[in-house]
């Protein structure tokens, strides 16, 4: 019997239990992913998207048999993934972002081979294999060369080649394009629309919402461990639709003045971009140019430069979300 | 049967990958080097200094010591190295998420260090036949042989089992220092047994090589095969009581890090 999702998440907790300190040794604990449940269908390319330190990367382990839940379960193509590990690791991939976790001394041809090995593909499977994988993760050509020649971007479409040796239905993709130059992840990034379109099911995780935005046919926005929002890309956008967006050039801003403003009642969020020696500040409004009076008055005293106001883009309705000032 | 043609295969190309890996990290002139010049040195050293404090005629006492102990270069430092790097590599998450059978993958590493530190041992009587008068024209081959992959394997052995600690632990290096200056003297390579204190002649038959030097001085005095035999199955046996001993560590490890989610912070 297919199970009806290809993951399905229930109450998901972990927490990380640390000692610091040598002599006066002190538990601290963090509570990574805390009380998450969501679905993914089969085929469907569902995102994870959240700032760094939000949970994803822990997510990934768990989904992935690499690290037990605290508490809550889930199941990954239908199996537990703490009680049933093994028929679930032979059916999934997975790319935790980063040039590490290849071997550099060996060709990529060579490390593909030891992965092959490792997930009992055949070996006249894997001969066909290899080229094909190098020619779609565009290294061909280049697979007798040393991994540790490769440029951060080659390595990481290697892992994704890796990852594709044993044909699995369900890949989990960890910040796939991290520290990547643009040109660089804009190839990952169409490498992954290409694994889309072969069917297969993808979770993928990021801290870019316009990555999220390009790929990703569902998103949970996910902060401190919580989902904070879970929808379409067209979902999302539709939270900040009411608000327009002003921003206000500025030389230097003291936080309490932020405050100040965040206080005001037509203010829903506000954040602050360095621009070279300027900054700008982004303050979500309803009330869009008619607000802009207020805020000027409440920021009295301090220069300010240009003032724009504009629609909100879906960066706006991350920053909304997961802003810290907003309630979700 | 499907399944063990596939744990054989993992094995085998575990066992080529980490060699290839290896090849690749030094370079044939410095893997040549190493392989006959540092032998060489080690031999020459111990064996002078022993003729010097005991006399001429014990040469031989000393070349077939250290050159057995050679095999520990390849079995202490060559596999604990492919172990370890894995955790440099990054690779352990990626291990730990396939299906492969753990000892396969485990073991799979050691096996050509086996091969190479036999080649070691090798060398190594030849320097001692060139330049030290070492004379194995009572030696049975055979026998003589046997005892170095015997000393191979039980070295590898405590390799795998080093190896599994370099990955708790953060100073590989200094952990296989100083094993393998402890086995200078513990095997008795250097210091007949006899002359150790009792608590270290426990520990020395506890240590693989310590049966294999005697074994070969004893075949390259004309003792027969048989008359070692008992010498070399309880190397064997020690050799696979601290693969087994590595191989529980490595499963152990796994495990903690899946609950303790340390798996790429060690
Ligand atoms: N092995 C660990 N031990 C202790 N804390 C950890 C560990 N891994 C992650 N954390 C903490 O858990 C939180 C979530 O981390 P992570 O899942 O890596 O987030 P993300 O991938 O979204 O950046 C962070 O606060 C991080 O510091
Ligand atoms: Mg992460």
């Amino acid at each position: 019997m297919a199970p009806l999702n290809a993951i399905e998440v229930r109450n998901l907790r972990r927490i990380y239990r640390t000692t610091i300190g040598v002599i006066r040794r002190r538990v601290k604990e963090v509570v990574a992913v805390d009380d998450i449940s969501f679905d993914v269908a089969p085929g469907e390319l569902f995102g994870l998207l959240g700032p760094n330190g939000a949970g994803k990367t822990t997510m990934v382990k768990m989904l992935t048999t690499l690290l037990i839940p605290s508490a809550g379960t889930a199941r990954v193509l239908g199996f537990d993934v703490v009680d049933q590990a093994d028929p679930i690791r032979p059916r999934i991939g997975f790319i935790f972002g980063g040039e590490r976790g290849l071997y550099w001394r060996l060709s990529a041809i060579d490390n593909l081979r030891y992965f092959a090995s490792l997930y009992h593909v055949e070996p006249e499977i894997a001969r066909k294999r290899i080229p094909y994988l190098l020619e779609l993760v565009r290294l061909d050509g280049r697979g007798q060369e040393k991994v540790e020649g490769y440029s951060r971007g080659m390595k990481q479409r290697l892992h994704v080649a890796r990852t594709l040796l044993h044909d699995p239905e369900l890949l989990f993709l960890d910040e796939p394009t991290i520290g990547l130059d643009p040109i660089g992840a804009r190839e990952l990034r169409q490498v992954i629309r290409n694994l889309q379109s072969e069917k297969k099911t993808i979770l993928l995780t990021t801290h870019y919402m316009f990555e999220a935005d390009a790929l990703c046919e569902r998103i949970a926005v996910i902060d401190h461990g919580r989902i904070v929002a879970l929808d379409t890309p067209e979902g999302l956008k539709r939270h900040v639709r009411d608000l327009s967006v002003i921003e206000l050039e500025v030389y230097g801003i003291p936080p309490e003045l932020l405050d100040v403003l965040r206080a005001l009642e037509v203010v829903e969020a506000v954040t602050v971009e360095n621009r070279d020696q300027k900054q700008a500040v982004l303050v979500q409004s309803p009330g869009g140019s008619e607000a802009v009076p207020e805020i000027l008055a409440a920021l009295s005293g301090l220069r300010v430069g240009k003032v724009i106001v504009r629609e909100p883009t879906l960066e706006d309705a991350y920053v909304r979300l997961v802003g810290g000032e907003v309630e979700p | 049967m499907r399944s063990v043609t596939l744990n054989i295969r993992l094995f085998f190309q575990g066992a080529l990958l980490s060699y290839v890996a290896l090849f690749r990290w030094l370079s044939p002139m410095t893997y040549l080097a190493s392989k006959v010049l540092m032998p060489l040195a080690q031999i020459l050293f111990f064996s002078f200094l022993g003729m010097y404090a005991t006399g001429q005629a014990n040469a031989s006492f000393y070349v077939i010591g250290n050159a057995i102990q050679l095999a520990a270069v390849s079995g202490i430092f060559g596999v604990t190295m492919s172990i370890g790097g894995d955790r440099w590599e990054g690779t352990l998450p990626y291990l730990f998420g396939t299906p492969a059978n753990r000892m396969a993958m485990f073991v799979g590493r050691a096996f050509f260090h086996v091969l190479d530190g036999m080649v070691g041992v090798v060398l190594a009587l030849m320097w001692g036949v060139l330049l030290l008068g070492l004379d194995l024209s009572h030696a049975n081959p055979l026998a003589l042989g046997l005892t170095i992959l015997v000393a191979t394997f039980s070295t590898s052995g405590m390799g795998l089992l080093l190896g599994c600690i370099s990955l708790i632990t953060l100073n590989v290096m200094f952990i296989n220092n100083t094993v393998y200056f402890s086995l200078l003297v513990f095997s008795g390579a250097n210091v007949p047994l006899s002359t150790l204190p009792a608590w270290m002649q426990s520990v020395a038959w506890a240590l693989p090589l310590t049966r294999s030097i005697a074994a070969a001085r004893q075949i390259i005095a004309g003792g027969s095969l048989a008359e070692v035999a008992p010498l070399l199955w309880m190397e064997v046996l020690i050799g696979a009581i601290y693969i087994l001993a590595g191989y529980f560590l490595f499963r152990w490890f796994e495990r903690q890090a899946k609950l303790r989610g340390t798996l790429d912070i060690f």
